[in-house]
């Protein structure tokens, strides 16, 4: 996808998209932000190695595995993308 | 040409009846061994019903909606394997190797199957409803009953957008209350049937962690491997290794299977659990247990186990993930006769060759059925184990 001339309201969408397709159990609408991932929805190191696979094939974006904490929170995972896009120019 | 009987098959030590939820086949498609025929909903949450046996379906006796007894003839197939079974698909027997539990004994034959109180009344197979390919397979994955699916196309065609708007209600979680009774139930039997045995012992998990970050950071990130791999694989192969502990206990004694097929505890959202099996794990490398392992905890969470995985364990190894405490101590699920627990990896102090370093260290517990082996016995496994994690990159 062409990722360069994304806003923050759609890099938020794209990564709520991610979030629900890595774990389509969860409830859209009951995500909550900035609340953590695996307090929230008992994330483990499963569903965030999916999650951190899916937003590098998205976006192209390297995650690196010290970088997984990045991606903690739904808010917490769209800034880091946000950071990422716009570090890579 | 052998005419068999497709059985419901004991998905658990405590299980006696399932609920047929969709057939995946109708009379006279043919069917290739380990695929899935029908699906049920148990306790454990929807699992996929394979076939041991490749041939072409007869008839279906069941209608979807229907509470089946165990071991009772849901479907018969014509096989095209001389002397075919009738079990449905359980790895450890299709092997001719230790058999999987099994809750009762199977029926005589066909039986008269009366769909639950509030389920729809199904239509017969010889009336399914007209469904377009895509919305069939869309409806395939979600676990939807077709027949339930009123069809918004010509003549009452089914449609792929008649299916989306169920999705959401398919993939909702499954009613965890007779899960929890479930496990209650099995684990009560486990703690009043079985002498368990409980060891510890902490590790310097510095080597396995090291090789792990190494080699992740030299793949893609959809190839990483996680720590729960290498522990799977060296529980494995210390099971394939040290006797007394892969296998059952059965009818006064222990059965030792030469398959050593590893149950992984896979907690499910919102409560409860379930530890389906990555099969022959200690042939398997490490890249292939881990794309398993990933296909497994997404088919577990989205209700799609398969029928073979859910019984065929012959140990299990459990955790609670990095965030949680040093040590658990597991109960056996019988018929099996050990369970491993994996505690979270922390920094810890740690003496090796007299000095005091902070390592990483992880507890790994035993709980083991003193009925077949002792703490001796208990105590090389855990060692094994040990060894097996300081070598990562042998295993």
């Amino acid at each position: 996808m062409t990722t360069a001339a994304l806003d923050p309201s759609q890099i938020a969408a794209h990564v709520m998209a991610l979030l629900t397709g890595v774990a389509p159990d969860i409830d859209p609408a009951a995500v909550a932000p900035d609340r953590d991932l695996r307090d929230q929805f008992d994330f483990d190191s499963m569903d965030t190695l999916h999650f951190a696979t899916a937003i590098s094939s998205e976006f192209g974006i390297e995650v690196a595995e010290k970088e997984y904490a990045r991606l903690a929170s739904l808010k917490k995972a769209c800034d880091f993308v946000q950071e990422k896009l716009r570090t890579r120019g | 040409m052998n005419r068999i009987d497709f059985r419901m098959p004991a998905l658990g030590a405590d299980m006696e009846s399932g609920t047929l939820t969709q057939w995946l086949k109708k009379p006279g498609e043919r069917i290739r061994r380990g695929e899935a025929l029908a699906v049920v909903e148990t306790t454990k949450g929807l699992i996929d019903i394979e076939s041991f046996d490749a041939g072409v379906v007869e008839e279906l006796l069941a209608l979807p909606g229907a509470t089946v007894a165990v071991g009772a003839v849901l479907a018969r197939i014509a096989s095209e394997s001389p002397g075919a079974t009738a079990a449905p698909a359980a790895d450890a027997t299709a092997r001719g190797r230790a058999e999987p539990p099994s809750a009762a004994a199977p029926a005589a034959g066909p039986i008269s199957i009366a769909p639950t109180p509030g389920a729809a009344a199904a239509p017969a197979p010889a009336s399914r409803p007209r469904v377009s390919p895509a919305a069939r397979h869309r409806a395939g994955e979600l676990g939807i009953d077709l027949a339930t699916v009123k069809g918004s196309g010509p003549g009452g065609l089914v449609r792929l957008e008649d299916i989306e708007p169920l999705a959401k209600a398919a993939a909702g979680p499954a009613p965890r209350v007779d899960m929890r009774a479930a496990i209650g139930a099995a684990m009560a039997r486990s703690k009043r049937e079985i002498p368990h045995y409980y060891l510890a012992h902490p590790i310097d998990f510095g080597a396995a962690r090291d090789w792990l970050a190494r080699f992740n950071a030299s793949v893609l990130v959809a190839e990483r491997l996680l720590d729960a791999v290498l522990i799977v694989k060296a529980v494995a192969l210390a099971a394939a290794q040290i006797e007394g502990f892969n296998g059952y206990f059965r009818d006064g004694k222990f059965e030792r299977s030469t398959a050593v097929n590893v149950g992984t505890a896979i907690a499910l959202r919102g409560g409860g659990l379930v530890a389906p099996a990555l099969l022959d794990a200690d042939h398997k490398d490490l890249k292939t247990l881990m794309r398993e392992f990933s296909d497994l905890v997404t088919r577990v969470r989205t209700g799609h186990m398969r029928s073979g995985e859910v019984t065929s364990a012959t140990i299990t190894l459990t955790s609670l993930g990095a965030e949680a405490v040093d040590a658990l101590y597991p109960i056996i699920n019988p018929p099996q006769v050990a369970i491993i627990g994996a505690g979270a990896v922390a920094e810890r102090p740690w003496v090796s060759d007299g000095q005091l370093a902070i390592r990483p260290l992880m507890t790994l517990t035993l709980a083991a059925d003193h009925r077949v082996t002792d703490g001796r016995a208990g105590s090389r496994f855990l060692h094994r184990i040990a060894d097996l994690l300081t070598q990562p990159e042998k295993l």
